[in-house]
């Protein structure tokens, strides 16, 4: 057979899957199972697709993903996330917009210590839409900031989507769950510089209200209380990765330790809400690593059949530049966020771009928080982007899919320029990771 | 059939609940390994070099085990943009596709599988590292998840002609 059958078999024949409605684990599985019957010697071939099955996910760089997803559970199950939006609230009182500059911040501290964008998103879409909208704020007010903050945890060092990315291409995953960390810092400012210009500029858009009378201590007691030993946990990680007394997968339990005891110590952790958080957790995490049991072997396929160098050799002999090879993958990428998942995005286009990117010397780093920065973007691009479809789903019925749509597309936009800034100044995503070796 | 649909169902619950106390229990053996190493708790004792090993190994039963559930659920993420956009009754009628591509997926797996494991079996194969155990006890597990798998996509393909001739609201969001 030659590539081209084999790439419209095994690339076309996944995507086709895929639509179809076919769960995403066994979308990949089916083509697995006839790319191994055909590539790789038939019954042979099948028993060691099984056993690559066993191996795929007995993987010890793997283990951060449900314990990631693990730490935010716990925040969220315990009702601490509710404490740590009052004390932002009570910090933030001055600004225009002030509502949804604290739902970005309130969603800064979270995504230190979760790895779920959609939990963080169904958090604080659940508690501050609501409120917001009930004080007048438009829905398009109300709603932007928390979709975009969301999505945004993907590029934090707590994330188990990057972990993935890392996993599956090689990346180095503590350089790459460095990396997003100016880049995300970056925009989350440039967010709240957004608001409160466009509030200033239409007051309409988020009317201001009376601001709670908290003074002096009350004022920042549940930031003591709350934050602060909250976003420690972030240090621990980071302190326990970077001191060298656990390595960074092991820092993934540090942290989810820390999580539970901290929980413990405010007393809000129960046997229930324990089982709650762990449930949250295996939803999330059991779905993503039966995704790569059902696809590990589709990138070897991919290479056995020749479909791998034949596109390869296919991009590469076009004597296009480095940066026009990113910026084509880039635009791959970002026209896939819009109709598949980002688990998905991942699964089809690594086999094809490591190569690319290895052949061609490309930094990693600077690839993959680039490609982080687009599956943020399509979490958020209508009409599938999943952030869209979880804010609707706890949003109050008076916020209307339109509102949502519009909601996104300034915060888009920002992302697509901190995508442009990234591939003109790679320092910008290369320079934390080197610092910190 | 809806009383062993729903025994089935405890079934796969208990094999989650399962998962998550082997999630918790990795998070603790971890964080006792990393402690050992750091802090000369115990003579003699400079962490517990099995866990990484033991890590891995509760990753993929923690995979397995949860996998059926997930399916119960309806939480194995899909893209449902174009099921969405068909005519009701035709995305009925590719769920069913989706269904029977599926079964085949687990018959395969199962049937493959059990080689897999019976061919380590007969050869008394081991799996060396810093624990030696015996390489089926790792394959056993993926078969026997598949054909979980497998029979839950029968209970589903019985709920589906029961239920309404439109698609199902499945998840479509991981993370």
């Amino acid at each position: 057979m030659s590539w081209q059958a084999a790439s419209w078999l095994l690339l076309g024949g996944s995507t086709l899957l895929l639509l179809a409605g076919l769960p995403v684990a066994f979308s990949f599985l089916a083509i697995n199972l006839i790319g191994a019957g055909l590539f790789l010697g038939g019954s042979p071939g099948l028993v060691q697709l099984a056993r690559n099955c066993v191996d795929s996910v007995a993987s010890f760089s793997l283990t951060p993903i449900p314990l990631f997803v693990l730490m935010g559970e716990v925040l969220f199950h315990t009702g601490l996330a509710v404490k740590v939006i009052d004390a932002v609230e009570r910090l933030i009182t001055r600004v225009p917009g002030r509502l949804a500059v604290v739902a970005v911040v309130a969603g800064t501290i979270f995504s230190a210590v979760s790895g779920s964008t959609i939990a963080i998103t169904a958090m604080l879409g659940s508690l501050m839409v609501p409120l917001m909208i009930a004080r007048g704020y438009h829905p398009v007010m109300a709603t932007g900031p928390i979709m975009a903050v969301g999505a945004l945890d993907m590029l934090m060092p707590v994330s188990a989507l990057a972990v993935l990315l890392g996993s599956l291409s090689g990346i180095s995953i503590p350089k790459l769950l460095i990396g997003g960390f100016v880049p995300g810092m970056v925009l989350k400012a440039i967010f709240v510089v957004y608001i409160v210009l466009r509030v200033k500029m239409n007051p309409l858009l988020a009317p201001a209200t009376s601001l709670p009378a908290h003074r002096g201590w009350e004022r920042i007691r549940p930031l003591v209380m709350y934050v602060i030993p909250i976003l420690s946990i972030f240090f621990v990680v980071v302190a326990s990765m970077s001191a060298g007394w656990a390595t960074p997968t092991e820092s993934a339990a540090v942290g989810a330790f820390a999580t539970v005891v901290l929980a413990l110590a405010y007393r809000a952790l129960t046997r229930e809400r324990l089982l709650a958080a762990l449930r949250g957790t295996m939803s999330i995490s059991g779905m993503i690593l039966f995704i790569i049991v059902g696809a590990t072997t589709f990138s070897q396929i991919l290479s056995f059949s020749g479909a791998s160098d034949g596109l390869v050799s296919m991009i590469t002999g076009h004597n296009l530049s480095r940066d026009e090879i990113v910026a084509g993958m880039m635009l791959v990428l970002i026209f896939l966020g819009v109709f598949v998942d980002q688990v998905s995005m991942m699964l089809i286009t690594l086999p094809i771009f490591m190569p690319v990117v290895h052949k061609f010397g490309i930094d990693g780093v600077w690839f993959g928080v680039m490609f982080l920065i687009c599956m943020q973007l399509g979490l958020l691009l209508p009409p599938h982007g999943l952030l869209l479809m979880t804010m609707k789903g706890v949003a109050p019925p008076e916020v209307r899919m339109s509102h949502i749509f519009r909601a996104v597309v300034p915060y888009v936009a920002l992302s697509l320029a901190m995508l442009a800034l990234v591939f003109f100044v790679p320092a910008v995503a290369v320079w934390l990771p080197s610092v910190l070796g | 059939m809806q009383r062993i649909e729903a025994l089935y169902g405890r079934l796969l619950t208990a094999l989650a609940l399962a998962a998550c106390g082997l999630l918790f229990l990795m998070m603790i053996m971890i964080c006792v390994d990393v402690l050992l190493r750091n802090v000369a708790l115990l003579p003699h004792v400079r962490g517990l070099a099995w866990a990484d090993e033991a890590s891995e190994y509760i990753l993929y039963l923690v995979t397995m085990l949860a996998a059926p559930w997930l399916l119960r659920e309806g939480r194995h993420i899909r893209v449902d943009i174009v099921l969405r956009a068909l005519p009701a009754r035709l995305g009925w009628y590719l769920e069913w596709f989706s269904d029977a591509l599926a079964c085949v997926c687990c018959v395969a797996m199962v049937a493959y599988g059990t080689k897999a494991a019976y061919a380590s079996y007969a050869s008394h194969a081991l799996t060396i590292k810093t624990l030696v155990t015996p390489e089926w006890w790792s394959l056993a597990p993926l078969p026997v998840a598949f054909l979980l798998l497998g029979i839950e996509v029968l209970f589903r393909m019985v709920r589906l002609a029961q239920g309404e001739r439109a698609p199902r609201g499945d998840a479509v969001a991981a993370h």
